[in-house]
């Protein structure tokens, strides 16, 4: 019996890993076995095989390339390859390895280890472990976790969540995907390490409804770890739900992903009081990003000092990059932070895509300011992005390339604001619309002078009077299309 | 549905506090849509006033007061999809369905819908169709996909 592996995530389907199992699925003697993905798209439908050593790999598979796989022809070793060789992986170490719903692979490759120290630490000791870790949210807003862990274990109050923020709605970044569909454990471990730390007893991961082989996964992990006793800190058990959104952008924003978990409309609430001393049904509540938890199980069980050790001065640990657009080899990155731009997008990135000339690249997701060819400089850590007023964000970096019109993405972006805002904030709602028209009529060969003074002047109230990042934010990539790429919004 | 239906439907969960937009989600999964009539009743079992039940069903963008034709095809209008030129995939299903986003056709066979990002970004441009994400589509592949979908 030959085995070969295949990834069962999204992407690796959306590319046709289907087909080939499909293809194969009555072929005697082979048994195809369904994995997380490396996060090495570009070479997806990837096939693999043991070999003394380590894994042999074909990429880009198709059904009739069977006969040569059986036949130890063309393949390439696994660790041969410089996008995947080049990481450094802590979180995402076992992905393209093992079967997403084995928990037995998981405990294998390490898995449970962070729980089962936590288990035997105070939940003061557990808080100090992430302090000296310097773990800060992946999400977006990279707040220190400790500090949000501290004050929701500091409240007496007879019931506190663990909540997963799992709404990944920045447009070009799918980590948090990756994780639900390919290594659940890992999330729920990070979850129960939290409520031990905090004393919650309920928790739920609010999933985006354009996820459903995430949830899924995710419903069948939960399954299977609450079977294997898992889901109980010292007895006490800890219930974990999965609740589905419905395709709000902003209910990624923690307060209104709060109220949407309630099951009203997705509104942001004014801060403070934080979730984290008033949260879910007003108790204490930890909201962090998928990503975030996913990274508890490692600095607990490797410690807080071993997180700290890799990064740069205010961003420790590894970053997790989804590097896509016109790239050539779009994909999945986890490095440590202080690696620049240009070296991710090149290194990685591999450059751009056979025929592209590249034109601007947003880092950070919709919300994400736009760097011409000469701001690649700069190097992958929050201080740095902070300084230049960017934002990392959840890790997306999207590379255009120069037949994109400018005019026409920086309308898109406020179009996308009018669409998604909640509505609470006047200037977010009315202003996004105000900016969606101003473009539209430069679009049109409409537009008046003045109207990028009224663009910048509306800009400026957003970004000073919204209450969450959507209205703060979202004249940012605007702004910079216009600063890069002045030529092109002067049609009058 | 019927009404005897609808109303197992909403007592199959009995949940304190009544969670609005979870029964709304769980009446499209049966139904594919919430039909505007129901309204009263969902409301009437949860212990909400209507204007609570229409304020989160008109919020929520993938909450539906109508049915989708046979098909549903959402195009991806991320980042990603759009630095990959996918606009020019929803501009080329636009023209051979002959509808624009948020219309179905008169056969009722293709409701077009678009959508900011399913995270299948590293294999965009992407279409999801009834719910299977299609990756590295090229706008010359619509006419025979559609093919596909009667």
């Amino acid at each position: 019996m030959t085995r070969l592996y295949l990834s069962n995530d999204t992407s690796a389907r959306a590319a046709g890993a289907d087909r080939l199992a499909q293809a194969w699925a009555h072929v005697p003697d082979v048994e195809l076995v369904r994995t997380s993905s490396r996060g090495a798209f570009f070479l997806e439908p990837l096939v693999e095989r043991d070999r003394p050593g380590g894994r042999m790999a074909w990429p880009n598979a198709k059904p009739e390339d069977l006969p040569n796989i059986l036949a130890w022809v063309g393949g390439t070793p696994v660790d041969d390859i410089p996008f995947l060789a080049d990481q450094r992986r802590a979180t995402f170490e076992n992905f393209g390895i093992t079967r997403p719903l084995s928990l037995e692979e998981y405990q294998r490759r390490g898995g449970l280890k962070g729980l089962e120290r936590a288990v035997s630490l105070a939940p003061d000791a557990i808080v100090q472990e992430l302090k000296r870790s310097q773990l800060r949210g992946r999400g977006g807003a990279a707040f220190p976790v400790w500090t949000k862990w501290q004050v929701a274990k500091d409240q007496a109050a007879e019931q506190k969540y663990v909540v997963a923020n799992a709404d990944e709605g920045d447009a070009g970044t799918y980590c948090d995907r990756m994780i639900m569909e390919g290594e659940p454990f890992r999330l729920i471990e990070g979850m129960l390490i939290c409520a031990k730390a905090i004393g919650a007893t309920r928790g739920y991961i609010y999933c985006r409804q354009e996820y459903p082989a995430a949830a899924q996964t995710l419903r069948e992990a939960l399954t299977i770890a609450e079977r294997a006793g898992l889901l109980a800190v010292e007895g006490i058990p800890v219930h974990l739900d999965v609740f589905l959104g419905a395709g709000s952008y902003v209910c990624g924003e923690e307060t209104a992903l709060l109220e949407s978990l309630e099951g009203r409309r997705g509104v942001v609430r004014a801060k403070p009081p934080y979730p984290a001393l008033s949260g879910l049904y007003e108790k204490p509540t930890i909201v962090s990003n998928v990503l975030t938890f996913a990274t508890v199980p490692s600095i607990l069980a490797r410690g807080g000092a071993w997180h700290a050790s890799l990064g740069t001065d205010q961003s420790r640990g590894t970053m997790t990059l989804q590097v896509g657009g016109r790239v050539k080899q779009p994909g999945l990155v986890e490095i440590p932070f202080g690696a620049t731009l240009a070296e991710v997008i090149e290194r990685f990135g591999g450059g751009m895509a056979p025929g592209a000339r590249f034109k601007a690249v947003q880092v950070g997701g919709p919300l994400g300011s736009l760097f011409p060819a000469s701001g690649l400089d700069i190097p992958i850590c929050y201080d740095a992005f902070a300084r230049a007023g960017a934002i990392l964000g959840h890790g997306g970096i999207v590379v255009y390339d120069d037949a994109t019109d400018m005019l026409d993405l920086a309308r898109h972006f406020m179009a996308f604001t009018a669409d998604e805002s909640c509505g609470k904030c006047t200037p977010c709602r009315i202003g996004s619309v105000r900016g969606r028209e101003i473009l539209e009529q430069l679009q049109a060969g409409r537009g008046r002078s003045g109207d990028l003074d009224l663009l910048a002047d509306l800009s400026e109230t957003m970004k000073a009077a919204s209450l969450c990042a959507l209205g703060q934010r979202a004249p940012y990539p605007v702004l910079t299309a216009i600063e890069h790429f002045p030529g092109e919004f002067r049609k009058n | 549905m019927s009404k005897p239906a609808l109303a197992v439907l909403l007592t199959r969960h009995p949940r304190k506090p009544p969670n609005i937009l979870q029964t709304l989600l769980e009446v499209q999964a049966s139904l594919g849509f919430v039909p505007a009539d129901a309204l009263p009743e969902i409301a009437r079992s949860l212990d909400v006033t209507e204007a609570d039940v229409a304020g989160v069903l008109s919020y929520y963008p993938d909450l539906r007061t109508a049915r989708t034709g046979r098909h549903l095809i959402r195009v991806c209008l991320g980042e990603s999809c759009m630095a990959n030129h996918g606009a020019k995939v929803l501009d080329r299903l636009r023209a051979h369905l002959k509808i624009e986003v948020g219309e179905t056709t008169r056969d009722g066979r293709v409701t077009l819908e678009r959508t900011y990002c399913v995270g299948t970004c590293p294999v965009g441009p992407s279409l999801v169709v009834d719910g299977d994400v299609i990756g590295r589509v090229r706008p010359d592949q619509i006419p025979a996909l559609l093919e596909e979908y009667q």
